[in-house]
């Protein structure tokens, strides 16, 4: 019970940052990413480039992939989803659907469709008791929250944040006090894919590094922001970690392969129910 | 050639098939319907194990449309509560879920291993060799069957009634429609297509397994109807006509381009799939067809 706990922890803290990322750029650009997962593959596997193929160590190759990454989620704003700003979210949430493809697919082409694994020292895992911790999971661990936590100081205390809170609120007020929404959105696509990199490095190092990883986790990550209320991007991270936990524990009662449709079950209930997410507040639309 | 040319054809049948669904979900009833590769992917299954099991393949086939229906109606129930980017990912997991329940219980569906030994329409006809012609004229006529079907739909007060819902759900309500009733009845009628097209699709390549049907599908079927313009059937008809040719066709690249495999030739193909739909949702995003009577709704814009 105690290790399920655990394991239900780390799930969510692996949730969290695509998550975060996600109702990030939500809230900012008012459409649902469908692409979050390739990105994810994507980091994962520029990072795997610099670990393994470069030999980097680890943290070098996550830090430069993360960045670089960053760079090109930009790009591929600038590319395919800027030219469609103006138009419904349901004609960027297809748009995202090509570009969830085509990402994949780049990946597929230089890599190949066979798992991989980063080039890490195996070690045993530590114990707590009846509690054993990996050490993938306490990078886990230690890599999330250390991310949460500039991202929350970034969205709280700076300029920036105050800016990106504002845009999110009301774009055209924002505009009147001199906000320049593209320079916003720039920062925000820097941010949200450095986060989805990063998860895609530490998704890498739980299980392999494949072209459908991220997709496997696409269902998980909105679920997890819907659960916290999409438009909420710190309450993404507790949608995370709550259904990280169901996730684990329902493993008592469900045969592991179909965490899924757990995952789905509570999707569909929170929204019928509670439309606003757990923690949402009803915002208020022009 | 000519056998190069049926297979196609076929091919491009039940996309157009697999279209229209989605055009009358979508394009005419504004329900975005990200999970549409899970419906089809049921209708394949439930064809595919009856027609296995000794059933005739046209009742198998009827027996797919009408399974579809009901479970595309049943999931419909939920659409009238979430806004449309709620629903596409709803959809999405709906079919993830099915997708998941067909790979793993192996005792109804043989799981990862697939459904192999489908029997296909016409296969034994006479004259020897005519069959696959056979199975095409089938194909043909279930797609002029639907196209007339949903032709006469969007010309019916009720297609009226499905367009309102689309543009204003609050003016529909307001009226003493049922905004439900109405989203219910078009992903009924959607799932009956998709059974269909699902079907042929069992019935055309006679083995099935959970990795054919992805979300790959949903994307064909959005790039057939942003191409063929939103909500005009004749356009998506084009439209997967000529996408599929132009992806068929891509295949001999590889006799062009030296040095490449046959994986690394899917994925520039499926590269190419993703880029075009976004480079048409910026550049041409009313398609090239057009609704039906949509002049008054154009000079009133």
């Amino acid at each position: 019970m105690g290790q399920l706990l655990v394991n239900g922890l780390v799930t969510g803290l692996l949730l969290a940052l695509p998550a975060l990322a996600l109702s990030l750029t939500f809230s900012v650009l008012r459409f649902a990413n469908y692409a979050i997962g390739s990105y994810l593959t994507c980091g994962a596997y520029l990072v795997y480039v610099g670990n393994v193929l470069f030999g980097w160590p680890l943290l070098l190759a996550a830090s430069v992939g993360a960045v670089l990454f960053a760079v090109i989620a930009v790009a591929i704003d600038w590319l395919a989803f800027r030219p469609l700003r103006n138009r419904s979210g349901v004609t960027l949430l297809v748009a995202s659907m090509g570009v969830a493809i085509a990402l994949e697919n780049v990946v597929r082409f230089f890599a190949g469709n066979s798992p991989r694994a980063y080039d890490v020292a195996v070690a045993r895992p530590i114990r707590f008791g009846d509690i054993r911790l990996n050490h993938e999971q306490l990078t886990i661990l230690m890599t999330v929250i250390a991310a949460l936590a500039v991202v929350w100081i970034v969205f709280r205390f700076t300029r920036l944040g105050r800016m990106m809170r504002a845009v999110a609120d009301n774009p055209d007020l924002a505009a009147v006090r001199g906000i320049s929404r593209g320079r916003v959105v720039a920062c925000v696509w820097l941010i949200s894919g450095t986060l989805a990199a990063l998860s895609g490095v530490l998704v890498g190092l739980d299980a392999n590094v494949e072209p459908q990883m991220g997709w496997t986790y696409l269902l998980p990550v909105f679920t997890a922001a819907i659960l916290g209320g999409i438009a909420n991007p710190m309450a993404a991270v507790a949608g995370a970690l709550t259904l990280g936990i169901a996730e684990e524990l329902a493993t008592l009662v469900l045969p592991v392969h179909y965490r899924m449709i757990v995952t789905f079950l509570l999707m569909v209930a929170l929204l019928l129910l509670r439309p606003l997410g757990l923690f949402g507040k009803r915002w208020v639309t022009k | 050639m000519t056998v190069y040319l049926i297979a196609t054809l076929t091919v491009v049948a039940i996309a157009a098939l697999a279209g229209l669904a989605l055009n009358l979900q979508w394009g005419m009833g504004g329900l975005v319907n990200f999970g549409l590769f899970g419906l089809y992917m049921l209708g394949a299954y439930i064809a595919g194990l009856l027609t296995v099991q000794g059933v005739p393949p046209l009742l198998a086939l009827a027996a797919a449309m009408i399974g579809v229906a009901a479970l595309s109606a049943v999931s419909a129930l939920i659409s009238v509560r979430l806004s449309e980017d709620y629903l596409a990912i709803v959809t999405l997991g709906f079919a993830e879920c099915l997708r998941l329940v067909i790979s793993y219980e192996g005792w109804l569906t043989k799981g990862m291993l697939g459904v192999a030994g489908i029997e296909r329409p016409f296969q034994d006809i006479w004259p020897r060799g005519f069959g696959d012609i056979g199975f095409l004229a089938l194909a043909l006529l279930a797609v002029a069957v639907v196209y007339t079907v949903l032709q006469g739909l969007a010309r019916s007060p009720f297609g009226r009634l499905v367009r309102a819902t689309r543009d204003d759900p609050g003016v529909v309500e307001a009226l003493g429609k049922s905004v439900l009733s109405v989203r219910v009845r078009v992903f009924a009628v959607g799932g009956a297509i998709l059974g269909l097209a699902g079907s042929l699709h069992a019935f055309y390549y006679t083995y099935i397994d959970p990795t054919q049907f992805g979300p790959i599908i949903t994307a064909y079927a959005f790039m057939a109807v942003v191409v063929g313009g939103r909500g005009s059937n004749r356009g998506v008809l084009v439209a997967a006509f000529s996408l599929i040719f132009l992806l068929e066709g891509s295949r001999f690249l590889i006799d062009l381009v030296p040095g490449i495999g046959a994986s690394e030739l899917a994925a520039i193909r499926l590269f190419l799939v993703g880029v075009g739909l976004v480079v048409l949702l910026i550049f041409k995003p009313d398609g090239f067809g057009r609704e039906p009577r949509s002049a008054l709704a154009e000079k009133t814009r």
